[in-house]
């Protein structure tokens, strides 16, 4: 039985019981009365009436409700139906292909709400799904203001329906159609339906080469190289890990150059120093009009070997014949394992290099498989000229060539020509056209392509095109009176082509394996014939070539400002274009680079004088490893209707060399006109000290790993202890949970940059422009440092007995030939790190994931932390880059369109903080958050960082060390594994992989 | 009365009473002034205008400004950071430890050396927050509690013991210069005529009577401020040179940067002293109390402490090629061949060899000589912490990321405005406050009073 107890609530409900009943009845039991409340006689007496009290609140009220309206405006829609596919915060990936007359890939575009932000390799391509610099710059030129917004006639703003009527009335039976290369079918097709003569050139020209294949097999192309099965590449002008074919050849080589016995060995002979020629084992200089002769005679030793009839051709200059020799024993030697390559748009250097191929039975040299994408007939594009100037020919049509930039012979006929431009820009050539027709962006456009023989590809838009452009393939169908959308003209071509994939696998993919276009599969490789064959003797004087850069290449990237921002990997200069030349021509002609007080890097100019063409004023770089007599300039550059990025920066090349010749005879004189480079490496040798550990393959084959990687120690009590071990610190636990770690092989990375501009764009790097540059202000997060050999080495010091002051400044002088290394350094993420002990503020702190974090809202910038970073890789935001004037030509984030560009899960910085590399820590983030949500844990490569996702030679490796079955902990392992700078005790979650060179 | 040997040298010279020695010392305060103080202030001034457009460019527009860059992330702000508070060492030097080790020279120069010293730390301390990236947040570095749950300073990082150091430091030399002060504003309060006047210097002394009582506890708290300061003139300077020394950049990681940075400081901060002191001894015809005595002594320290900086370059040289260390190695062979070798070259001559003239007696008391000493040791300073930041800074471990400092126009002006700014408020201070601690001179009198030695001389003590 329960009791009903009683409880009190205070001791008023005990001792008057009735009075708390009343209070607890009566909450508010102090009335007042409302004459009383309302009766305060200084109410009365106030000077603030009631009518006053409700004006004043009238207003005030008025005042905040407008003060609210004008907060500012942001233009944005919501979705009022969501579409299926999208979900904001996430990114969709769509598959498309990227190709422009130069560069041709496979990639995945990663768009956010619907707008491109990201190309990424796709992986699962059979062919080039790897992206060069070039192609992940590329995102940004679809958000250039420059790009042509409407159709133009006679330089006013127009309809289509009127353009497309106007370009036709121009059109007649004589008219002809130039366009770059075309490797799609659909816009062939489309082509052939317009009726119109056809013909293609290209602004890098491997005409000639093409057309040794063409003569060979019927189909013009460009031999395919299969590196695995080489032991042997003899590459004679052939920057193939650069410029060479349309093929990357960058994760082939990087495989075929994993150190061990079977390491191809790569000879490389060039005049001036390209990618591929820094990577190489043996470099050989050779003038480019050697180049022929240089073939011509290990074609002969060869040939004599095999026992077939040799060729006839001039001698050898005295200092390379002995090695040229020693390459023709080698290639000899490795039999079916060599290979030859030449560059030199030239049949004789082109016949000579496959019929080396043939005797030495290369398997790894394919004509069977052409390469499509730069076949451009010069000989065609001759006969077009001619035409014009004959008055045949009174109007021409081109498709996204800017023919008038790099063909000075065109420009000065585009007077007797009525001209119809389709281009994504008002360049050059479309500014001239009476019509001009906006192209959209690969990114906003159907297109589909053959890049080599065997393989289809399609490109899908992944965003609405911005401007009121149309893809190039409904352009020209339109032109010939055609009302297809291009989807449907797309779609065609691809049930035509003969796929292996349904519409929707073959968009997802991006590619599909298609029969032969045309059956070239012999049973004998046909035979080269090398009866007409005339090697051309090596020019006397200075030659003048013209080459690619790495950032430019043939120019369709020429209003991106991350092309010009990226520094070339040889020479390190970035927003300029410069003849290359060698010391002791630089001294023969009088022209000196020298330094500045503050670092940047002032040149002489010279003029250059081609057949009669004088080109003023073109700045000097002093480049070691250049071949004497022989200077080099690069193509793409000296734009004036690009845009307000690309205009005016360098010098037009082709204005002294047309695309389709190599080299020519020029004669140089110094002006008295100073150039400023923006040089972002001031010091160019590695001072004898350990930075890029490089051993040569026997040292490695040797096994002795504590020799050639050894570690540096610290004497101790405990006897010697490494800098792991010599610890003074409370260490965080870096065992439970994840540590991410990443290797980087020095082996396997080329320098090519496209991790620099990958980074760039994931983690919205901005853009600061030459001055900027030239000040050592360049913001990458990550660089590729590039080292150069010296003649002076400690050894050499020591055996001569040159004093410390002596040995140190010859130390920093580059040898004339020299070796190179490329090493990309990124914040090392030390787990002892002497940034985070310096910070006043606790900025920059550790994770227990091993990762070094910048608090950008934490940041007061003393840039303490940059000073004390052994590795310097730390910068500092001069700037309000995103409003600064100085900054409105160059950075993206400072235009409406280019905005778009910017990553919304990376802050962009504010003036007076310090940034440095995350290790793409929104992407870690994103990783574990996705597997947390799943409910398991973290598989190794399920995410990567922008710059090892972007390594197309697969260099870097980022994981998770803890994980036992990462990739990146067996790495960890490698004999060849070292730390950069170990003995600052740093201990970085990033390392090296020694480099090995296949040389004794 | 405190009896001095004959010996010594008399420290105040002519035959001084002592409503001559008030008379002296208050007729800058009370006359009108010179017109050469006009030019020397205007000149200042504009010095200092300029400087402070330049601060407000830099804030406005943001470090860039500077001629810093990725790899030499501070070049001048540093530089003159360092410089400003090395020159305010010698004032509390002076005031301090002198009046413990009862140096009786000091009478006559420590109040324009603390003077000197609180308004160079004000330009030093200018640097670090105008060298911070976002100012607006400077506070930051102080330990505020806030909001931000666990977030707080660093402890770790020496900017912050910086932080502690300076304004320790600045706090009381100023309150030890201000008690000093008082007496002295009475007097010139009991003898000033404008009311206005009368009034300020009323408040500034603080209702001192002089009284028995008074004096007694002036003494104590000097003696006690004495005590406090003598720690701070060691620590400040220490911890300026952890900035430096606590990192891992080559040239900069050395253990020998205390001692080497204090007794530069105090090197620095005599020049700075004798440099001012002989101008205004000259000015405001102190020539009396201000004597080659004074000077003689300030030139030995000087010697003495540039020799103890030589021996600490010297020793930093030995340790480079002693530990083995590459990095160390080439950091002090490029500091003296490098690129910048005549900046190493330039600190050598000015702080090396040029206070060895000092040996000599001739030369050690010659005020041209002197003077022109003084001026050659401060810029020889100045190279001295140019040489550590920059020359280390410009090449360190990777030659990838190498470079040069080159000042911009901003840069300079900022350091000229920092020198204007000092020289306006000494100006302001030689023409209001009291440049001689007279009520601490006239203890002396009767001791070492020119006339009164004379006077012991002839008719003998008592």
């Amino acid at each position: 039985m329960t009791e009903n107890n009683k409880y009190w609530r205070g001791i008023e409900d005990q001792s008057n019981p009735e009075l708390s009943e009343k209070l607890a009845q009566n909450e508010f039991s102090n009335e007042i009365s409302q004459a009383d409340f309302l009766g305060n006689d200084e109410l009365a007496e106030s000077s603030t009436s009631r009518r006053d009290f409700l004006k004043f609140m009238g207003f005030s009220t008025a005042a905040a409700t407008l003060a609210a309206c004008e907060a500012p405006i942001v233009e944005s829609i919501p979705y009022v139906v969501k579409p299926d596919s999208l979900t904001p915060g996430i990114a969709n990936y769509y598959a498309s292909s990227f190709y422009d007359g130069y560069d041709f890939a496979s990639v995945l575009v990663k768009t956010r709400e619907g707008r491109p932000i990201k190309i990424e390799p796709n992986n699962d391509a059979i062919f080039n799904g790897a992206t060069n610099a070039r192609v992940q710059a590329s995102v940004l030129s679809l958000y250039d203001g420059a790009r042509m917004h409407s159709p133009m006639m006679d330089g006013a703003a127009t309809s289509w329906k009127e353009a497309i009527t106007k370009a036709q009335s121009l059109l007649t039976e004589n008219s002809v159609l130039l366009t770059r290369t075309v490797i799609s079918p659909a816009l062939k097709s489309a082509i052939a339906k317009l009726g119109l003569r056809h013909v293609s050139v290209d602004a890098v020209s491997q005409s000639n080469r093409a057309d040794v294949y063409e003569a060979l097999t019927g189909v013009r192309g460009l031999p395919t190289v299969e590196l695995a099965k080489a032991r042997l590449v003899f590459a004679v002008g052939a920057d193939f890990l650069g410029d060479w074919g349309g093929e990357n050849l960058n994760s082939a080589y990087a495989a075929a150059r994993k150190p061990g016995s079977d390491m191809l060995r790569h000879i490389q002979a060039e005049s001036g120093l390209s990618l591929s020629g820094a990577n190489a084992d043996v470099r050989i200089k050779a003038k480019v009009s050697e180049y022929e002769s240089v073939l011509a005679h290990v074609y002969n030793k060869v040939a004599n070997a095999v026992g077939v009839a040799t060729v006839s051709a001039p001698a050898l200059r005295e200092d390379i014949k002995l090695s040229v020799e020693g390459v023709a024993n080698e290639l000899i030697a490795a039999g079916s394992g060599s290979l030859v390559l030449n560059g030199l748009n030239s049949a004789t250097a082109e016949k000579l290099a496959a019929k080396t191929n043939e005797l030495l039975a290369s398997e790894a040299f394919n004509t069977s498989r052409l390469d499509f994408t730069a076949s451009g007939s010069d000989t065609d594009f001759a006969a077009l000229l001619e035409d014009i100037k004959s008055g045949d020919v009174t109007s021409v049509v081109t498709l996204d060539t800017n023919v008038l930039h790099f063909s000075s012979a065109m420009a000065s006929l585009a007077e007797k020509v009525s001209l119809v431009s389709i281009a994504d820009r008002l360049d050059e050539t479309a500014s001239k056209a009476a019509v001009a027709l906006p192209m959209s962006h690969y990114l906003e456009a159907w297109t589909d392509a053959i890049p080599v023989d065997g393989v289809y590809a399609v490109g899908q838009p992944t965003i609405s095109p911005l401007f009121d452009s149309k893809s190039a393939v409904e352009i020209v169908n339109g032109l010939a009176g055609g009302s297809e959308n291009a989807i449907d003209l797309i779609k065609a071509s691809a049930s035509t082509t003969g796929n292996a994939k349904a519409w929707n696998a073959l968009l997802h993919d991006g590619f599909a394996t298609t029969d032969k276009m045309v059956e070239m599969l012999y049973e004998v490789a046909p035979s080269v014939d090398l009866s007409d064959v005339k090697v051309s003797a090596p020019l006397k004087g200075l030659e003048f070539y013209t080459y690619t850069k790495a950032g430019m290449g043939a120019g369709s990237n020429a209003n991106n400002p991350w092309t010009y921002e990226l520094p070339d990997p040889v020479t390190r200069l970035s927003w300029d274009n410069y003849v290359v030349m060698s010391a002791a021509d630089a001294v023969a002609y009088g022209v000196e680079v020298k330094a500045q007080s503050n670092g940047s890097m002032n040149g002489n100019t010279i003029n250059i004088t081609v057949d009669g063409t004088t080109l003023e004023n073109v700045p000097v770089w002093i480049q070691p490893g250049q071949t004497q007599g022989s200077i080099g300039l690069a193509v793409g550059f000296g734009r004036t209707e690009a845009g307000k990025v690309g205009n005016n920066v360098g010098v037009n090349a082709n204005s002294l060399l047309a695309p389709a010749v190599s080299y020519a005879e020029a004669t140089v004189v110094a002006t008295e006109v100073e150039h400023g480079f923006a040089s972002v490496q001031l010091a160019h040798t590695m001072m004898g000290r350990k930075i890029v550990n490089e051993i040569n393959l026997p040292t490695f084959l040797s096994g002795n790993a504590k020799e050639w990687n050894e570690k540096p120690t610290f004497e101790s009590y405990k006897g010697p202890l490494t800098s792991f071990e010599a610890n003074l610190w409370d260490d965080q636990d870096h065992e439970t949970s994840h540590m991410w770690n990443m290797s980087i092989d020095l082996n396997s990375c080329t320098g090519c940059g496209a991790c620099v501009v990958a980074c760039s764009l994931e983690n919205n790097v901005p853009v600061v422009g030459k001055d900027e540059v030239r000040r050592h202000r360049d913001m990458h997060w990550l660089r590729i440092d590039r080292y150069y050999s010296s003649d002076m080495t400690k050894e050499v010091a020591e055996e001569e007995g040159v004093g410390a002051i002596e040995k140190y400044a010859k130390m920093e002088v580059p040898s004339e030939s020299p070796s190179v290394v490329f090493q990309p350094v990124m914040c090392q993420h030390c787990n002892h790190a002497p940034c985070e002990t310096v910070c006043p503020v606790g900025a920059t702190v550790h994770s227990r994931e091993g990762l070094n974090h910048m608090a950008y809202n934490r940041c007061i910038g003393t840039r303490y932390c940059a000073n004390n970073c052994p590795y310097k890789v730390r910068r500092f935001n001069w700037f309000n880059y995103q409003v600064n004037d100085k900054f409105t030509d160059v950075n993206p984030s400072q235009d409406d369109y280019g905005r778009m560009v910017l990553n919304p899960d990376v802050t962009v910085r504010a003036r007076g903080v310090i940034e440095k590399c995350s290790l793409c820590i929104q992407r870690i983030q994103l990783g574990k958050l996705e597997a947390k949500k799943d409910g398991r844990q973290l598989t190794d490569g399920e995410f990567t960082t922008a710059c090892a996702q972007a390594c197309g030679s697969g260099a870097i490796v980022f994981g998770d060390v803890n994980n036992p079955k990462s990739e990146v902990s067996h790495l960890k392992q490698e004999e060849r594994a070292y730390h950069l700078l170990e003995e600052v005790g740093t201990q970085p979650s990033i390392f090296y992989q020694t480099k090995v060179r296949n040389r004794a | 009365m405190h009896y001095e040997s004959p010996v010594r040298n008399p420290l105040i010279l002519g035959d001084k009473s002592y409503s001559d020695i008030t008379n002296d010392i208050a007729k800058p305060v009370e006359s009108k002034a010179p017109r050469s103080w006009w030019i020397a202030f205007s000149i200042a001034f504009v010095m200092f205008l300029w400087g402070v457009g330049c601060i407000l460019y830099t804030i406005g527009t943001g470090i860039g400004v500077w001629g810093l860059n990725k790899t030499i992330d501070w070049a001048w702000d540093i530089t003159n950071f360092v410089w400003w508070v090395g020159i305010g060492h010698a004032g509390t030097l002076i005031s301090a430890v002198l009046l413990l080790f009862r140096q009786k020279w000091r009478m006559a120069i420590n109040r324009s050396a603390e003077a000197m010293t609180i308004f160079s730390v004000i330009q030093a301390g200018l640097f670090p927050l105008i060298h911070m990236g976002r100012i607006w947040m400077a506070y930051w570095v102080m330990p505020i509690p806030n909001q931000y749950g666990t977030l707080w300073v660093n402890f770790n990082s020496p900017l912050l013991w910086d932080v502690f150091a300076i304004s320790t430091y600045l706090t009381v030399s100023t309150v030890f210069w201000y008690v000093g002060l008082i007496p002295d504003f009475a007097m010139i309060r009991d003898r000033a005529i404008n009311p206005i006047q009368k009034h300020i210097y009323k408040l500034l002394s603080f209702g001192w009577g002089g009284k028995a009582k008074h004096w007694q506890r002036f003494e104590e708290v000097s003696l006690v401020l004495a005590g406090l300061a003598t720690p701070l003139v060691l620590s400040v300077h220490t911890i300026v040179s952890m900035d430096f020394a606590t990192s891992v950049i080559p040239g900069w990681h050395t253990t020998i940067f205390p001692p080497y940075f204090v007794a530069g400081a105090i090197f620095s901060g005599f020049a700075m002293v004798q440099t001012l002191l002989l101008i205004v001894r000259k000015i405001f015809k102190m020539e009396d109390y201000i004597n080659i005595e004074h000077i003689e002594m300030m030139n030995i320290v000087i010697m003495v402490t540039g020799s103890i900086v030589g021996v600490a370059y010297i020793t930093e040289l030995f340790i480079a090629w002693y530990s083995g260390v590459e990095y160390e190695q080439y950091a002090f062979l490029n500091r003296a061949t490098g690129p910048y070798w005549w900046a190493y070259w330039a600190m050598m001559s000015c702080n090396v060899f040029s206070p060895q003239f000092m040996w000599s007696k001739k030369l050690r008391t010659n005020l041209v000589f002197t003077f022109i000493i003084s001026i050659v040791v401060n810029i020889g300073m100045w190279f001295e912490r140019f040489v550590i930041i920059v020359t280390s800074l410009h090449r360190d471990y990777l030659p990838s990321s190498w470079s040069m400092f080159s000042p911009t126009f901003v840069d300079i002006g900022i350091f000229v405005g920092t020198i204007g700014f000092f020289f306006v408020l000494f100006l302001l201070y030689a023409r209001t406050f009291p440049v001689i601690a007279q009520a601490e001179l006239k203890t002396i009198l009767k001791s070492s009073g020119e006339n009164f030695k004379k006077h012991h001389d002839e008719h003998g003590a008592h």
